[in-house]
């Protein structure tokens, strides 16, 4: 089971930054720090504070989709998001397994990757704390948007892990890299895609569409009649 | 045993409101409450103050009508805890014997957190304010006796000591050196997170007890002493409150904030020796289980997390617990009293440059003389100053009476 919130339990380490302090028993060395990839050609401690960045962002990508599939009201979506959040999770096990395999630590949570989770935060609460000022069509597409987002990013750090592989020397680091860019990628090829165009469909359909106001504005209705039930 | 809130049923929230008469609830006896009981209120209080204001914040962050439903909802809750709490405090302990109850808080709680905080960063953290409080409990002592010469000791039953700490005029530092780092949020070990919120409540409210307090009195000398340790306060606030990683979303921080009130609440009851204040200690921990409970829900349902990923498994097995921190304090103080900051690293106080802000700074504030002093001065002048070192001589030898101790 891949590990969705690194914390001290699961072994998480860190490096300190100006405001950052870390406790040393969570410390990243800086002698392990450079000691990831050598004799590569690879920047090592670059490299792991990128898979660490992507990490964060597939962890971040799965908790999204997990909550969307919640609280959408659109039963395909909702299906599309439970698919993709199954799949998401197991890019965060890909991506564990990668930096296993390359001999780094998928429990290290870079400054890059604290960056991307509070960017990832962010993405997640732009669906949910403004919700009482957006009407229902809109948190659809507030929360399609978050996924476009998260996803642009996603398929662009895996494009760029693409790329870096075929640069790479032939071997075993060359080789765990491209079998993970191989089975994530084509997935990313559609998450992204689909975001892109459903976002659009449900644009284009609201936008030109009589039908799509009055299913809205009758949504809305059903909406608040049972809310008033509830309350 | 291991006890995890996250398997306890508690009380739902929906069953945890409270009658007026219920609220009203009777006080404790102030001159038979044992120390640590008073200890145990006034730090609970502002535990629950802190729950409120944060819960506050959050409601005005979100117009999620779900949320700001069930912030509104475990926020009355707390309101009625607080009173209840706060409302154990008896009319006939005046507010100056309220203050030397909340000093004792700082010292023995701050001691024993460092003592028991697995951070050392962290540790240095509550070593360097604990000592600013210790001699913010001896000013006071002072000004009780000179106002209404009374004895601290009444108040502190010589549980902690009585004498100088680091003096607090020259604790008055720039803004910008109360500044700290703060832990990762991913590594820290979950007790020094506790450990964090919990200082910074009870820093907090102290702050917030001397901010509205401090202008109730006649005397200049009083009115003084309150301004100047208020504003002690604030630095503590600002210094404890950096420790904290800003990372953590609204909802987390919800999640924290009750999870750690179950610990306190859990904590209180270890250690309670009045039976009738103890049931309100167990009463609450199950409340708090229930309200924990629903910023869990919260979490699982907007941010599609499992607390369990983010929670230890059980609470810590070590209560907080009151109980005297001498041979701490002193040790502490042989070594640590020169101690300053700089930015954001300690530093001794023979390490600043001449030119360093803190002696602007300090040369702006007491301007005049600092009324922490005058009121030793007229302590002094009145009879001798007051201490009560139950473990022998200061161990700072110029901090040593200038006349007998009156104990």
């Amino acid at each position: 089971m891949p590990i969705l919130t690194p914390t001290a339990a699961t072994g998480a380490r860190t490096v300190p930054a100006e405001m950052t302090y870390v406790n040393p028993a969570n410390l990243m060395p800086p002698d392990e720090a450079k000691a990831f990839l050598a004799d590569t050609g690879l920047n090592g401690p670059f490299v792991a504070d990128l898979l660490s960045d992507m990490l964060a962002h597939e962890r971040c990508g799965a908790q999204l989709y997990r909550s969307l599939a919640q609280r959408t009201n659109n039963p395909m979506l909702r299906k599309q998001y439970e698919h993709f959040g199954t799949e998401t999770t197991e890019h965060v096990e890909v991506l564990e397994n990668l930096i296993d395999q390359l001999g780094g630590d998928p429990n290290y949570v870079s400054p890059a990757a604290r960056a991307t989770t509070k960017a990832g935060t962010g993405l997640l609460e732009s669906t949910f704390l403004l919700a009482g000022s957006i009407d229902l069509m809109t948190q659809e597409l507030v929360m399609l948007d978050a996924v476009l987002v998260a996803e642009a990013k996603d398929h662009a750090n895996w494009g760029c892990l693409a790329a870096l592989a075929e640069g790479l020397p032939e071997g075993d680091v060359q080789d765990a890299f491209t079998n993970a860019v191989n089975r994530v990628l084509p997935q990313e090829d559609e998450h992204f895609g689909w975001a892109a165009e459903t976002r659009c469909k449900m644009i284009s359909a609201q936008a030109t569409s009589r039908a799509a106001q009055v299913v809205g504005e009758a949504a809305e209705t059903v909406v608040s009649r049972v809310k008033k039930w509830l309350d | 045993m291991a006890f995890n809130p996250l398997e306890q049923k508690g009380i739902p929230v929906d069953d945890q409101l409270r009658s007026w008469s219920e609220l009203n609830v009777e006080p404790y006896d102030k001159e038979a409450v044992d120390p640590y009981t008073r200890t145990r209120v006034i730090l609970m209080n502002g535990i629950e103050v802190e729950s409120i204001m944060f819960s506050h914040q959050f409601a005005r962050h979100t117009d999620n009508l779900d949320l700001k439903r069930k912030l509104a909802m475990g926020r009355r809750v707390d309101q009625q805890q607080q009173k209840a709490v706060n409302g154990l405090n008896p009319g006939d302990q005046t507010p100056l014997e309220t203050t030397l109850g909340y000093e004792q808080v700082a010292v023995d709680l701050t001691a024993w957190l460092a003592r028991h905080e697995p951070d050392p960063q962290l540790k240095m953290a509550l070593d360097f304010a604990l000592l600013e409080d210790f001699d913010h409990l001896y000013r006071y002592a002072n000004l009780y006796e000179l106002l209404y010469g009374g004895r601290a000791a009444a108040i502190t039953d010589h549980l902690t000591e009585v004498m100088p700490g680091r003096p607090t005029f020259v604790e008055h530092r720039h803004p910008y050196d109360d500044v700290r780092p703060h832990y990762e949020t991913h590594t820290v070990d979950p007790l020094s997170r506790m450990h964090v919120m919990t200082i910074v409540a009870g820093e907090q409210q102290t702050m917030n007890f001397y901010m509205n307090h401090g202008a109730e009195w006649v005397e200049p000398i009083a009115r003084g002493l309150y301004a100047e340790i208020a504003m002690i306060e604030e630095q503590h606030v600002t210094h404890y409150e950096s420790l904290l990683d800003p990372l953590d979303s609204w909802i987390a921080n919800w999640v924290f904030h009750e999870y750690n009130e179950v610990y306190l609440y859990w904590s209180m009851l270890q250690n309670e020796t009045d039976k009738r204040i103890k049931a309100i200690w167990e009463l609450h921990l199950n409340m708090e289980i229930g309200q924990l409970a629903v910023a869990c829900d919260a979490m699982r349902h907007y941010e599609g997390r499992d607390p369990a990923e983010l929670l230890p498994p059980s609470l810590p097995e070590t209560p907080v617990t009151f109980e005297p921190n001498k041979d701490y304090v002193r040790e502490l103080l042989a070594a640590t009293i020169d101690l300053r900051t700089d930015g954001i690293q300690y530093v001794e106080l023979d390490e600043l440059p001449e030119d360093h802000r803190y002696f602007t700074y300090q040369k702006t504030v007491n301007a005049g003389g600092a009324p922490s002093e005058m009121v030793i001065d007229a302590a002094r002048d009145n009879g001798g100053e007051y201490r009560d070192e139950t473990e022998g001589a200061h161990p700072i030898a110029d901090l040593r009476p200038r006349t007998e101790t009156t104990s």
